[in-house]
């Protein structure tokens, strides 16, 4: 066993299933590199992590065909399961990682431009340092929606957290920074090392690492869903909801959304969260829906149902009395990645014909949620880089003053409302339908149909006071807020897309999230993950045999 | 004579995991609440060895401590620059006190 471990080195093949991940890790290392030739320039740095990023997005749209077949499994070592999976899933959760990484690079290019014509009055952030560690977390990101191996993920959460934390506090004359970074660090490290806890005491009771391969056993022997099962489900389900700011491990959200820089604000509420949830789906996915795993799934079903309607609630409470515009659209993304939990509960429901309408539901809502978020958020970016706060007040007669961002912010604002004929009530409808057509088979999902309208009632308050500062609430004495152009474009572009979704693209929108979950999920069954971790090893023994170095290593 | 067997290493590894949640949870110092995670990690990082040792996994578990430790290392040197950072901006490394953002 061991020298046959000793002998494998995985086929050529898998790499190049890997190479939007391999471009990244070149680009870090240009990040790095460059500068040793051309000097210190953060523009410089910005430019080539643009560029490199650009590059990976390329590469994972030339990775679509190659996984329209089904999932291709990676450095599958004799008698394993594949440690890195490539499938439509992971593809299409890179791909909205990269978009949104270029745009966040972008919102950063257009302020450090700017900067250099104002009046430094918010901490500039830059260097190459800031784009390793921007990149390496993002890197982190697409390696969690990539595997099924405990190790794998554990690793990849980390690869995503770590740079993070530094990121937080990048500012390093912030006070609010380097508290925010605290908080972050001190949370983290606790809620990684439950997670691990969790991951010993699953690996204990099944002997394996692969959860693939964990569902299988779990599927020939119900009796071994015991209490350490579920223990270890949910000491490692602590660090997933960790990465979405899930309740109970949600606390450290908005300390860090309100104290990191605003573009880090942007990245984490976005890819974090949507990475984390990526990482969610695919643990239920393989756990829950088969037949074989009701005693699994309607436990699960309901615990996911529980923390999804709590985070949502819980969000929208504490937005309601926030001066702070960060700290409000924090607390407004935790009140979000509640809503899409709620469908991944109707698509662990055994009996409401499979998770079809909820995997649309999730699709749909992140695609949205990427564009109105990043909109927000880059309105609150532009706003902080001229008057130094982002406290309420700094948004008063914005429609005076810079009708060029109020507009945008308010189409943004409504659309996280849910309101017609806006991109956000496209995804709370698909969301409402899922979650209605699970409820005649579910009737307890009506609860969460409940939980998801009172809610959206209650976002209306918050959403609608940052509107009435801008447009209601007169202040003659404040000057016009002047913009850089790339900023303007961007949230101007955001706008229209939140338009465009809410009514031209709402088909086409459920359509497509339609062709994509069922090409996301349609192959990401345990059955078929199972059969792939039976045909990984033996596929990999084949090439091996072409190979002469590791072919001599076998037999020697 | 007594006979170490999985049971010892558990019970060990539950004990540690409770020290470690104890001193996390009530720990002021920010070092303080990183040497609980440490303990925590530690507590499964020995559960792995164990039941690598004693169980059907085999070497995979030997493997995952190895990350293991190598995450811990990790993570202890982002917390201490973060830790440092913070001493420098608010002249303490207790955690309560860092108090501008709340609500």
């Amino acid at each position: 066993m061991l020298a046959d471990v000793n002998a494998w080195l995985p086929p050529l093949g898998d790499l190049r299933l890997f190479a939007p991940e391999l471009v990244l890790v070149g680009t870090i290392a240009a990040v790095l590199l460059v500068p040793l030739v051309a000097g210190r320039n953060p523009l410089l740095a910005g430019l080539i992590a643009m560029a490199g990023t650009v590059l990976a997005l390329v590469a994972t749209g030339g990775l679509a065909p190659r996984v329209a077949d089904g999932p291709q499994g990676a450095f599958a070592a004799p008698g394993y399961a594949a440690a890195l999976l490539a499938d439509r899933f992971s593809v299409f959760f890179k791909l909205l990682l990269f978009a949104f990484l270029v745009l966040v690079i972008w919102l950063w290019l257009t302020g450090a431009a700017w900067r250099v014509t104002r009046p430094v009055r918010v901490g500039a952030i830059g260097g190459p340092e800031f784009f390793v560690l921007l990149l390496t977390s993002a890197l982190g990101m697409l390696l969690m929606v990539g595997s099924l191996n405990l190790v794998v993920l554990l690793v990849a959460i980390e690869t995503a957290s770590l740079p993070s934390y530094a990121l937080v506090a990048s500012d390093r004359r912030s006070r609010m920074g380097a508290e925010a970074a605290l908080k972050y660090v001190t949370f983290g490290a606790a809620s990684a090392a439950i997670m691990v806890y969790g991951i010993s005491l699953l690996f204990g009771r099944f002997g394996t690492l692969d959860l693939g391969a964990i569902a299988t056993h779990l599927a020939a022997h119900p009796g071994t869903a015991d209490t350490a099962f579920w223990i270890g489900l949910a000491a490692f389900a602590a660090g997933v909801l960790f990465k979405i700011a899930a309740v109970p491990m949600h606390l450290w959200c908005p300390d860090v959304f309100e104290g990191a820089p605003v573009e880090i604000t942007t990245w984490l509420s976005v890819a974090s969260k949507a990475a984390g949830l990526g990482l969610l789906l695919r643990v239920v996915t393989v756990l829950g829906p088969a037949p074989l795993h009701v005693e699994v799934a309607t436990p699960l079903a309901w615990g996911v149902g529980v923390v999804a309607a709590l985070t949502c609630t819980v969000g929208n409470l504490a937005a309601l009395r926030q001066e702070s515009v960060k700290r409000t659209l924090a607390y407004s993304s935790i009140a979000h990645a509640g809503y899409m939990m709620m469908a991944a509960a109707i698509t662990l429901s055994p009996t409401a014909g499979g998770g079809g309408p909820g995997f649309t539901a999730v699709v749909a809502y992140l695609m949205v949620y990427v564009v109105m978020n990043l909109g927000a958020f880059g309105v609150t970016a532009l706003v902080v880089w001229q008057t130094g706060s982002d406290h309420l007040s700094s948004f008063t007669a914005l429609g005076r003053r810079a009708p060029w961002l109020a507009v945008p912010m308010a189409v943004c604002l409504f659309s996280l409302v849910g309101l017609p004929p806006l991109g956000g009530f496209t995804a709370k409808w698909y969301l409402l339908v899922a979650l209605g057509k699970g409820a005649v088979a579910q009737p307890w999902l009506w609860i969460l149909v409940a939980v998801a309208v009172i809610n959206t009632a209650l976002s209306l308050y918050y959403y609608v006071r940052i509107i009435r500062q801008m447009f209601l609430v007169e202040n003659d004495a404040l000057p016009a807020v002047p913009a850089p152009l790339g900023g303007v474009a961007l949230v101007t572009g955001c706008a229209i897309v939140v338009l465009l979704l809410g009514t031209l693209w709402f088909n086409p929108l459920g359509e497509r999230a339609t062709i994509l979950s069922e090409r996301l999920f349609g192959l990401a069954t345990t059955a078929e993950r199972s059969q792939l971790a039976m045909v990984a090893p033996a596929a990999d023994s084949a090439s091996r045999a072409e190979s002469p170095l590791t072919g001599a290593g076998v037999s020697g | 004579m007594l006979t170490i067997g999985l049971t010892h290493y558990l019970v060990l590894a539950a004990a540690l995991l409770c020290c470690g949640l104890y001193v996390m949870t009530t720990k002021r110092n920010a070092v303080g609440i990183l040497i609980g995670a440490e303990l925590v990690l530690n507590a499964a990082a020995l559960n792995l060895v164990a039941f690598a040792r004693y169980g059907a996994g085999g070497l995979d578990g030997q493997v995952a401590t190895l990350f293991v430790i190598v995450l811990a290392a990790a993570e202890a040197a982002i917390a201490i620059a973060i830790f440092v950072n913070y001493y420098r901006v608010l002249a303490t490394i207790d955690a309560d006190r860092g108090d501008t953002l709340k609500g």
